[in-house]
């Protein structure tokens, strides 16, 4: 519903499997970035919704063109909101960029949930990061699924919501 | 994620689906168009239709207008709304069954001990919404004696028949024919109807009739007390807590909590009498006194604060704004929620 970016009428004229090459790229940066984590193939695999194989060759550098990787990181490094649009818009599924997005994004974001929250659960609907649930009438955010898209931010109906970046 | 609304026979549902689906109800039969959802709405998404002329002719459309492109379905209205025209139910199960949504303390509740079932209180009800069922002992029960029509004697004048005030007597009438020259072919006296007051036996010019009420002469026999049974139940979707039904019942039976508290001012002087606030009450807070003589001067509209819930409905469509509701209190269930309890509190005056 929000998709509507200029890149993907760029990526639409490289033909149908340029979107494919992308998310490829993207899952390799997610790879590598898990790997860092301490987990091992098969959890990577689980994760990203991969092949243990595909796992193995990506780490280890090969299968992935450079450009690919290289326009993935660009997408990382959009703001949170376009990147997700951009990543689910290429998946077309919302669990794995739940994934990917969280093991891509390195910033942290903290939301303040004001008194003036009436618990409408707009916020909990529109939250593409199931980030957010919905406890005595007031929004709460997890923090560790929060990569601040600010969604909620600009539709929440009485302003309640405020995200902040963390240093 | 996606908001809609369908709107059938006046009835209202806005529906929005995503990490749970919520619905919200509107019945517009139970709505009296007070206002209460208008003014605690956060988002300013429901419009009420002016009442003024609502209530002399049926309106084609709803009484209140709902703006999807702006409703979040939070359900505020739903509890707030004094008559339950509003609900909104989050994957099916109603938030008024839900703790932690604050409700609105209102209840009527019907003392089976202490109900006599004189029906005072269905006859009184503003919504209809008491019915009493009673079931009175047989008339045979509370009175016996003995009542005899000696046939040889009987003339069939059907005197007896026609004074008896319980019914009681029934007369076989016929046409007399030349094999047959008889008016009636048999009189009957149906126990279970006699009294045994005696004006047959009166009235009868043969003294046909032998009657004798076992209660009169000897004094009191033993005769069961009379049992009356029944049940007396309040409707509690059509009932508005007016307190009518407390009020009037002569064995204080019913207990009525209500919703607001406050005050109910109308001056006389710029009220025009046009009715309006009489039609729109949904509680009959309002009446028109009628001279006791000719020439005696009333005031334009009575009131009797003791029926009113506060609801504000009456001042809401007041024309020339004679009338004015201040709601110093309203009761309801606690909530964890500031937003909600500053909701709920923003309606005091």
């Amino acid at each position: 519903m929000y998709i509507n970016i200029g890149i993907i009428s760029v990526i639409n004229t490289h033909g149908d499997s340029m979107p494919r090459h992308i998310v490829s790229g993207l899952k390799y940066i997610a790879a590598v970035n898990l790997r860092k984590k301490g987990h091992t193939q098969k959890k990577i695999a689980e994760i990203l919704d991969m092949d243990r194989s595909t796992v193995s060759h990506y780490l280890n550098g090969r299968n992935v063109s450079w450009t690919s990787i290289e326009i993935a990181e660009v997408i990382t490094n959009f703001c949170p909101k376009d990147f997700m649009i951009l990543t689910y818009a290429l998946l077309k599924d919302r669990e794995q960029t739940r994934n990917i997005i969280k093991t891509c994004s390195a910033r942290r974001y903290e939301a303040f949930i004001k008194d003036s929250c009436i618990g409408c659960a707009l916020c909990v609907d529109n939250c593409l990061m199931n980030a957010i649930t919905l406890d005595n009438l007031r929004s709460h955010i997890d923090p560790e699924w929060c990569f601040g898209c600010r969604i909620c931010e600009t539709e929440c109906p009485t302003d309640s919501i405020e995200i902040k970046e963390v240093d | 994620m996606e908001t809609t609304e369908i709107i059938e026979d006046k009835n209202i549902t806005v529906e929005r689906t995503g990490e749970e689906i919520r619905k919200l109800f509107f019945k517009n039969e139970l709505c009296a168009s007070c206002g209460l959802c208008e003014e605690i709405c956060p988002v300013s998404a429901i419009e009420v239709e002016p009442t003024g002329a609502m209530v002399r002719t049926e309106q084609e459309s709803s009484k209140i207008n709902i703006d999807e492109t702006k409703c979040v379905l939070c359900g505020m209205c739903s509890c707030i709304c004094p008559f339950d025209a509003l609900d909104l139910e989050i994957d099916g199960e109603s938030i008024k069954d839900k703790e932690e949504y604050p409700k609105l303390i209102k209840s009527a509740e019907i003392d089976d001990e202490l109900c006599i079932y004189c029906k005072a209180c269905e006859t009184a009800c503003p919504q209809t919404a008491i019915t009493v069922s009673r079931e009175l002992p047989a008339r045979a029960d509370l009175v016996t004696g003995e009542i005899e029509v000696d046939k040889d004697k009987c003339i069939y004048c059907g005197m007896c028949e026609e004074m008896c005030p319980a019914d009681a007597i029934y007369l076989e009438e016929q046409i007399p024919t030349s094999d047959n020259p008889e008016v009636a072919s048999d009189i009957i006296i149906d126990e279970d109807k006699c009294v045994y007051c005696g004006i047959c036996k009166r009235i009868c010019p043969e003294d046909a009739i032998t009657e004798a009420c076992r209660i009169c002469p000897y004094g009191e026999y033993e005769i069961e007390e009379a049992d009356v049974t029944g049940s007396s139940i309040i409707d509690d979707e059509l009932c508005v807590n007016c307190g009518w039904c407390q009020e009037i019942c002569p064995k204080d039976a019913p207990t009525v909590t209500k919703p607001f508290e406050g005050e109910l001012t109308h001056d006389d002087e710029i009220c025009q009498g046009c009715e309006t606030c009489v039609m729109v009450c949904p509680c009959n807070v309002f009446s028109f006194p009628q001279p006791s003589k000719s020439g005696e001067k009333v005031p334009k509209l009575f009131k009797d604060e003791r029926f009113c819930i506060y609801c504000g409905a009456c001042e809401k469509s007041c024309p020339v704004d004679a009338i004015e509701v201040k709601r110093t209190k309203v009761n309801y269930t606690p909530t964890k929620s500031k937003a909600w309890q500053n909701a709920f509190e923003s309606l005091k005056s």
